[in-house]
């Protein structure tokens, strides 16, 4: 079973501590939702764990299915099945959406994915995102509205199978409709790969992943997240 | 289609559709060629002491060259454009070879309607040097200059773009756009963006950048797995892949795509 131990973790951004000892162990098909403020560390411990350059692990340990995800390079931990679904996704002009999927999917392959069993895979996702035919071959987000980046977040995350998925803010720039789409994408790969989801919310709001089924609430407050406060079914 | 070779001072008709050349010389070499139809021309420029191309493209003639620089030494191009009444001209240059380079290109929009584009797409391992000047002579003329670059390790960019217009050429418009892209230090990239502008009613533009790759795009693309080489490949084919859509011959796109991102994969990651 691979789970996410993380163990006393500090960090810092630009030399200001954020997080201050955060423990939590996220296990196989476990949903996670990490609440609290603004500001309060949620979006800095996603990309700790991502491995954001911007933020500096000062003490603690992470692993994942008992390796130590600090000792890895960013994509080295996107291939051990770390995926983070980011709440400002960048924009790379002059890279289709399509080359970059599929040298990320031939990073994961022993033999390079062929390109039929690519198309069809993408027009599959797309498809089911409900997001424009023509997607494959715009630019990485360029151009994109605030809400068509997040569904392309999810397009990435479902063609590449991630084991451990990281949700920052995945709602928010998301119409109702929108919301729904994303939830049902989520839950189906969830139940295909039986991966496991800590996603960042905003506590005030109300439409906590609502779309999501079977989560566990993870209170991010001072002191820091050390108490697992209740699982909602 | 068979490549025609160049080896000595020829004048060219240029076909109407599609032709390719390959420049193949031990020496210096003119070369003259004349438009007056809708003409695609691709040459490959192999290996040639100095290159002089003269060009004269007819009223309402409309032609694209593809000059694609394979030479394993250094190349210096001097050449020259007239473009006449409705004519459309475009000339873009690839540079993706290791050795250095040396070009001197001026258009001139000699009568009304006449548009011109100038491309470039460097992959810079060496010294490129390029001096491009595009005059508009005469009224409701239009002419732009885009220059990409990715400049490499011990790569040394020079770019002096000058956009003139002349009194008289109302109507007239010079844009240009510069951009190198670094991804570490010890490159040195210097693009000189000039406007020289006699005539008021007219509309010009420069935008020059010069930077490294973006921190954030990179910790994007590798949060997907890609190797920091990966993402210079996939970012620099990006970057300068455009250059090959100028001409419109799909298999000749696609082979000088492939051949420009083996390319691209070999350099960046030495």
């Amino acid at each position: 079973m691979k789970t996410l131990e993380i163990r006393n973790l500090h960090v810092n951004v630009e030399d200001k501590e954020i997080l201050k000892g955060v423990d939590l162990t996220v296990n196989e098909n476990e949903v996670h939702a990490l609440m609290g403020p603004n500001g309060n560390g949620k979006s800095t411990l996603l990309a700790a764990i991502m491995g954001n350059p911007k933020y500096t692990v000062t003490e603690g340990t992470i692993t994942y299915d008992g390796k130590d995800v600090l000792a890895m390079p960013v994509n080295e931990r996107s291939i051990a099945g770390l995926f983070l679904a980011m709440q400002y996704p960048q924009e790379i002009p002059g890279v289709t959406n399509s080359d970059f999927l599929r040298a990320a999917m031939n990073v994961r392959s022993e033999t390079p994915v062929s390109l039929f069993r690519f198309i069809k895979a993408m027009e599959s996702t797309i498809s089911e995102l409900q997001m424009k035919e023509d997607l494959a071959h715009r630019f990485l987000n360029e151009g994109f509205s605030g809400g068509e980046k997040k569904r392309n977040e999810i397009v990435q995350m479902k063609m590449l199978k991630p084991s451990l998925s990281m949700l920052d803010e995945i709602d928010s720039g998301l119409d109702v409709d929108a919301i729904r789409i994303v939830g049902d994408a989520i839950n189906s790969l969830r139940e295909e790969t039986g991966m496991s989801i800590p996603a960042d919310r905003n506590w005030r709001r109300r439409s906590t992943p609502k779309a999501m089924t079977g989560f566990t609430v993870n209170l991010m407050c001072c002191p820091q997240l050390k108490r697992k406060a209740q699982s909602v079914r | 289609m068979t490549m025609t070779p160049l080896r000595l001072n020829t004048d060219i008709a240029l076909p109407a559709g599609y032709s390719e050349y390959e420049i193949d010389s031990d020496r210096s070499l003119e070369l003259t060629f004349t438009a007056d139809t809708k003409s695609d021309v691709f040459i490959r420029v192999k290996r040639a002491d100095h290159i002089r191309i003269r060009t004269f493209v007819k009223e309402s003639a409309e032609v694209s060259f593809l000059f694609w620089n394979v030479s394993g030494l250094e190349t210096k191009i001097d050449e020259s454009y007239e473009v006449m009444k409705d004519a459309k001209l475009t000339i873009a240059m690839g540079e993706c070879n290791e050795s250095a380079s040396d070009r001197r290109t001026y258009v001139a929009l000699r009568e009304s309607g006449a548009e011109a584009l100038v491309c470039s797409a460097s992959l810079v391992q060496s010294k490129k040097n390029y001096s491009m000047n595009v005059v508009n002579f005469a009224p409701h003329t239009s002419g732009e200059m885009r220059n990409y670059a990715v400049v490499l390790k011990s790569g040394v960019l020079m770019i002096d773009a000058i956009g003139t217009i002349v009194k008289g050429a109302k109507r007239s418009e010079n844009h240009q756009t510069s951009r190198a892209l670094s991804f570490e230090d010890g490159q040195k990239s210097t693009i000189l963006p000039e406007l020289l502008i006699d005539e008021n009613d007219v509309q010009a533009s420069h935008a020059m950048s010069i930077g490294r790759m973006d921190d954030d795009q990179l910790y994007y693309m590798m949060s997907r797995g890609l190797t920091p080489q990966q993402c210079t490949t996939l970012i620099s084919t990006g970057y300068l892949m455009p250059i090959t859509e100028v001409i419109d011959n799909d298999e000749l796109r696609e082979k000088l795509a492939g051949e420009m991102e083996r390319k691209i994969g070999e350099l960046c990651s030495m």
